[in-house]
């Protein structure tokens, strides 16, 4: 793998985040060349490029555009996907505060690529803060004719309007997102229909994650083929790496896809205070697949390594947990987080989520029994894929990899003598109301 | 109930959505703003504003955590304490947090100054441990940090 | 179309059908909570998971459509894995308290614990705890922890009763189903959504705690609160109606029915107003008699007028069998005053279910001879008649006419008036002879609703001259096992009988010989000799209805 260490989506350029100094390093370019070429043939240009999008499932976001229809009688939307709340992760942010045009032309290409009248830009709720700077990017942009009517003195028109959301990690599930810019409680949506037939008010949508759509200009300035060509293969481009835990330096990294996790971890982070071993890794986000502290070696950061490993890439955010950590509280706090977050609407995840939590604190009060183990890797098995979303699948991986790779910590805390016998009354000494 | 400003505002938001339904969260966040919680004669309001049912507004407003259905103090600390922040040390940041203002998770001091909740991941993993007072992030707190921002605001 | 295979058996289905429908088509139940067939698909209860060839995962068969070629199995081991597992999610939370439930005995959730779970919990902790015994509106309770989230109820009120008064708050396990704080779930239909909850979180507050529903028998009946005619089942226990639920009927009410009808038309069955026997007045007082005495003495004092000093009103609350044999005695006396009153309350209407008329049968009353579908110079110039003093003697079936207190008056000027009554009323306060005439609820016979649809009512309450188990009538767990020792085989039963079969008897004693020896007979008759009903029979009509033959020239005329 050639070493490429150009900074495509967050440059160390001072004030970029204001339109001038973005316009001064070519901003907008990519705009006027993209308005210069036909819709298809910028979807072409993506498709090309092997571009996958950033938000967690990888989906080749040429081939997603292409899903949209091209003549429709209904308005066409685009959905810039900005609630992230991932645990470990806080990449988009950084593009919010300090390349928020960047965003915003990628948005507008993608717009005219498929014929997208308005982009609507959700927003979690809780980035009052990048709200403001985004929505001054958008007024500046609106200004100098990047956005609106007649983009560029051409016939193409589009809004772009920011949704802020109020509060609910669900709302970045693309269906559930819909629901909420709809105004409506954040519950995912049955699939099929899919989005790009029938996404916001039954009209072809399409849902981009916001650093997907911040390679969108990259791709068109340079063209697919000097894009392709950085990092992994599959998955081409820079990722903003968010490394957070047990490591000196963390923060959010640019580095090209399939960058060893070790380099991540040690050269960019700074490796672990107290020079400690590693524990344990998860490389994308809390919902994905945990490593052993051991595993990372050699381990590269990009879809299809870290689908050989039996992970996956998620948003990128990587979290360590050094030798003494307990992994167990940890993965309590996770389901925790599950468990609040489930949106409550299906079974297995409403009803299963918080079992989950309740069995991982009875071992973090030492009270899990050996038998638990089973039955916690049986109620995630029962909730992994019989849910709406992806939302139960998230809550069940963490679990059933750390019983996977760490079952000697579980066994090791589970109680040594038998819970004393519940007196369990029979029926007829049963006092209802107390 | 919206100022004069807002509803200047939400009139400029009905150019932006084919539906008044999806008002109801950029409206609530203007009531929340201006009172600083959600009441139910608020959600009276905002039905009645966006021509929609009072079950609807209610069903929303529950949802979504940054709703507050009560009152909160002047300060709203939302202390995270998911995984990032937690392997950092954001149980000792809550409960020190606690402990100084003398009130437990989800309180509000009797002087209506602050109120502390436990939040979700806030994306400031790589700023952790962290809070969110109000709208603003405090970023890299240490126990010192947040003595002297107590300090600050009481 | 599409071909589908399911279990290894292949299908010819539509193929804009969903699997669910396709197996239901095919008579192959999936199981399902939050699927219902006239709701929109929320796909939350993941019950119906059933397993297609070639896709990765399990499929929800409520909202994938079926394909050609499709392959889907129901019983194989990952979807009875996924059935159990969905069973135990949803028993963690609940109270599992069906000793004390309404919902027992005709719960979805029970049920199925039995057919698709292991009947045992592997769950050890405290239940999420919320709150009981809401009162979300006038006529419906709701015990939250019962609740499992189908969102059946909500989807109820915005897709069908068109009240959108029902939510969901908050998330995860701690969602409650809810109105809006002081909001009353007080929809016309509110009721439904005790019928389609598939729990028993939502129970009526009429029939909390009356009954287990093995208790009682169900007897296939139709709504008499307005001409909708809406299908029923009549459920009774110790021979006393204690409820009514809507039975489906595409074409008249399809699974629903409204609050009104459901609560307000089977009371007056049960209550302490019944005429339990036939009622003379002697020197002014109504004394109880013996039918053969009641028939006997109508029979002498009728003859004693002109035939054109008698008038007679039918009633639109009778069955077609009743009015036409009203019609036909009138005939054979030579009696030319017919009609009846109609209850039509303007605007008490919606485009849901319920009808301004507020009688079963009018369309029936005009079909079968009495009266015009126009009204003209009927009931109102009978009543003037009387108040003139031409008409003298009145026979009255089955409807309070005298609760209009003009009309009231007006009787009371009448030499003689006869009343076929179920209940004291203001007519039966002015009658001479009263013959206990029985409700819908304890005879056989049909009523045409206001499209013409005719359909059957059935006796579902005893009444002295009948048997539950020689009579045909349906039968409960009780009646069947009950000895004649137990106090619950022992209600009341009165001595009342239904009016075609006064009518009947009292044609006897006028010398008329008909030999009705059941409303089916009855019927056959209407069937033969009145073109509109040409072709019926009880056993065509069967649970469903026929609409009558529209011909304009021959409505309300004999053949």
């Amino acid at each position: 793998m050639t070493e490429f260490s150009e900074k495509l989506i967050l440059p160390d350029i001072p004030n970029l985040h204001t339109i001038d100094v973005y316009e001064q390093h070519g901003g907008y370019g990519a705009l006027r060349k993209a308005l210069a070429m036909q819709p298809d043939a910028v979807t072409d240009e993506v498709k090309k490029s092997n571009l996958r999008g950033r938000g967690g499932a990888c989906f080749p976001t040429g081939l997603k555009w292409t899903f949209m229809p091209k003549q429709s009688t209904k308005p066409k939307y685009i959905c810039a996907n900005g609630d992230e709340s991932e645990p470990g992760t806080f990449k988009d942010r950084q593009i919010f505060e300090f390349n928020p045009h960047l965003f915003i032309e990628g948005s507008v290409i993608a717009a005219y690529a498929m014929g997208v009248k308005t982009v609507y830009v959700y927003v979690r709720g809780e980035y009052a803060k990048w709200i403001k700077v985004l929505q001054k990017a958008i007024d500046d942009a609106y200004a100098k004719r990047y956005i609106g009517q007649n983009i560029l003195g051409t016939t193409f028109s589009t809004d772009v309007y920011i949704y802020r959301g109020a509060g609910a990690y669900i709302c970045g599930e693309e269906s559930a997102l819909m629901n909420s810019l709809e105004g409506d409680r954040g519950y995912p949506r049955v699939k099929p229909p899919f989005p790009a037939q029938y996404g916001l008010w039954g009209c072809p949508t399409t849902i981009n994650n916001i650093e997907t759509l911040s390679n969108v200009p990259v791709i068109i300035n340079h063209g697919w083929e000097w894009y392709s060509k950085i990092g992994a293969p599959k998955q081409p481009g820079t990722l903003l790496y968010g490394i957070s835990g047990h490591v000196n330096k963390p923060g959010v990294y640019e580095l090209p896809s399939g960058a060893l996790l070790t380099d991540v971890i040690y050269k960019y982070a700074g490796g672990v205070p107290g020079n400690k071993k590693i524990k344990a890794v998860i490389p994308g986000g809390s919902s994905t697949m945990w490593l052993r502290g051991e595993e990372i070696e050699g381990v590269r950061m990009d879809a299809d390594s870290l689908k050989a490993v039996g992970t996956s890439i998620g948003t990128g955010g990587v979290i360590v947990m050094d030798e003494d950590t307990d992994v167990l509280k940890v993965l309590a706090r996770i389901a925790h987080f599950y468990h609040h977050e489930s949106c409550g609407q299906c079974t297995p995840c409403r009803e299963g989520c918080g079992w989950m939590e309740k069995i991982l604190k009875r071992f973090v009060a030492g009270e899990g029994r050996i038998e638990d183990i089973d039955l916690l890797l049986d109620v995630a098995n029962n909730i992994e894929g019989n849910t709406i979303c992806a939302l139960g699948d998230a809550a069940a991986w963490p679990v059933q990899s750390v019983i996977k790779k760490f079952r000697e910590e579980f066994e090791r805390r589970a109680r040594k003598t038998p819970a004393p016998d519940v007196y369990v009354p029979p029926p007829h000494l049963v006092r209802l109301n107390g | 109930m919206l100022s004069h400003d807002n509803l200047e505002k939400f009139e400029q938001l009905k150019t932006q959505f084919p539906s008044m339904k999806s008002l109801t969260l950029p409206v609530l966040w203007m009531i929340q703003e201006q009172h600083g919680w959600i009441s139910e004669d608020a959600m009276k309001y905002v039905a009645d504003l966006l021509g929609l049912p009072l079950r609807h507004v209610y069903g929303v407003v529950t949802f979504y955590t940054m709703f507050n259905r009560k009152p909160v103090g002047k300060y709203h600390m939302q202390v995270c304490t998911n995984i990032s922040c937690q392997l950092v040390g954001a149980e000792k940041i809550s409960d020190h947090v606690c402990r100084r203002l003398n009130i437990k998770l989800g309180e509000t001091t009797p002087d209506k100054k602050f109120t502390v909740i436990e939040v979700e991941c806030l994306g400031s993993c790589g700023t952790a441990p962290m809070m969110q007072i109000n709208d603003d992030y405090l970023e890299h707190l240490t126990i010192q940090k947040v003595d002297a921002l107590i300090e600050e605001l009481k | 179309m599409a071909k589908i295979t399911i279990d290894e058996k292949q299908y010819d289905v539509d193929n804009k059908l969903t699997i669910i429908q396709a197996a239901l088509e095919q008579g192959i139940q999936i199981p399902h909570f939050c699927w219902h067939p006239k709701l929109s698909v929320a796909g939350n209860c993941r019950m119906c998971l059933v397993e297609v060839e070639k896709l990765p995962k399990l499929v929800i068969a409520c909202s994938t459509q079926v394909t050609d070629g499709m392959v889907i199995k129901t019983k194989s081991d990952k979807v009875i894995n996924a059935q159990e597992a969905v069973m135990e999610f949803l028993l963690i939370n609940h109270p599992l308290d069906c000793p004390i439930c309404d919902e027992a005995g005709e719960c979805k959730l029970q049920d199925y614990a039995y057919r698709y779970s292991v009947g045992v919990s592997r769950f050890e902790f405290d239940k999420v705890r919320k709150p009981k015994r809401v009162e979300l509106g006038p006529n419906v309770m709701l015990d939250t922890e019962r609740c499992i989230m189908c969102s059946r109820c909500v989807r109820f009120c915005d897709e069908i009763a068109k009240k959108p008064q029902l939510t969901f708050t908050q998330r995860c396990d701690h969602v409650e189903l809810t109105t809006f704080p002081g909001e009353k779930l007080d929809n016309s239909y509110a009721m439904n959504t005790i019928d389609i909850c598939p729990v028993g979180a939502l129970t009526s507050r009429d029939f909390r705690f009356k009954a287990r529903v093995w208790e009682m028998s169900s007897t296939d009946s139709v709504c008499v609160g307005c001409s909708r005619g809406c299908n029923t089942k009549l459920w009774v226990r110790n021979n006393e109606v204690l409820r009514l639920t809507p039975r489906f009927n595409p074409d008249v009410n399809e699974y629903w029915m409204c609050d009104y009808g459901r609560l307000e038309t089977f009371k007056h069955v049960n209550a302490g107003t019944r005429i339990k026997a036939p009622l003379i007045r002697k020197d002014g007082k109504l004394t109880e008699v013996g039918w053969d005495e009641a028939i006997a003495k109508v029979a002498f004092e009728l003859k004693a007028f002109k035939k054109h000093e008698i008038a007679a009103v039918g009633s639109a609350h009778a069955t077609n069998e009743d009015n036409y044999l009203l019609a036909k005695l009138m005939s054979h006396l030579g009696v030319t005053r017919i009609d009846f009153m109609r209850h039509v309350v303007e605007g008490d209407e919606d485009d849901i279910l319920l009808r301004a008329d507020k009688t079963p049968n009018n369309t029936g009353a005009v079909e079968v001879g009495i009266g015009t579908q126009d009204n003209s110079g009927g009931f109102h110039s009978i009543i003037n008649d009387i108040r003139q003093g031409t008409i003298r003697a009145l026979y009255v079936i089955d409807d309070n006419v005298a609760a209009d207190p003009s009309v009231a008056e007006a009787l009371s000027k009448l030499d003689f008036l006869i009343v076929h009554a179920s209940n004291e009323d203001a007519t039966t306060n002015l009658a001479d002879v009263i013959l206990a005439s029985s409700t819908y609820a304890e005879k056989h016979g049909t009523m045409t609703n206001f499209q013409g649809r005719v359909q059957r009512i059935r006796p579902a309450v005893a009444t002295s001259e009948q048997d539950r188990s020689l009579d045909g009538f349906a039968m409960s767990r009780l009646d069947k096992f009950g000895a004649h020792n137990d106090r619950w085989a022992k209600g009341t039963r009165r001595d009342a009988r239904p009016s075609w079969r006064i009518l009947t008897g009292v044609a006897g004693a006028l010398g008329a010989r008909w030999k009705y020896a059941s409303a089916e007979d009855v019927f056959t008759e209407i069937s033969s000799t009145i073109d509109s009903f040409k072709g019926m029979s009880y056993l065509r009509i069967g649970s469903r209805g026929m609409m009558v033959a529209r011909h304009t020239e021959t409505v309300g005329k004999r053949a």
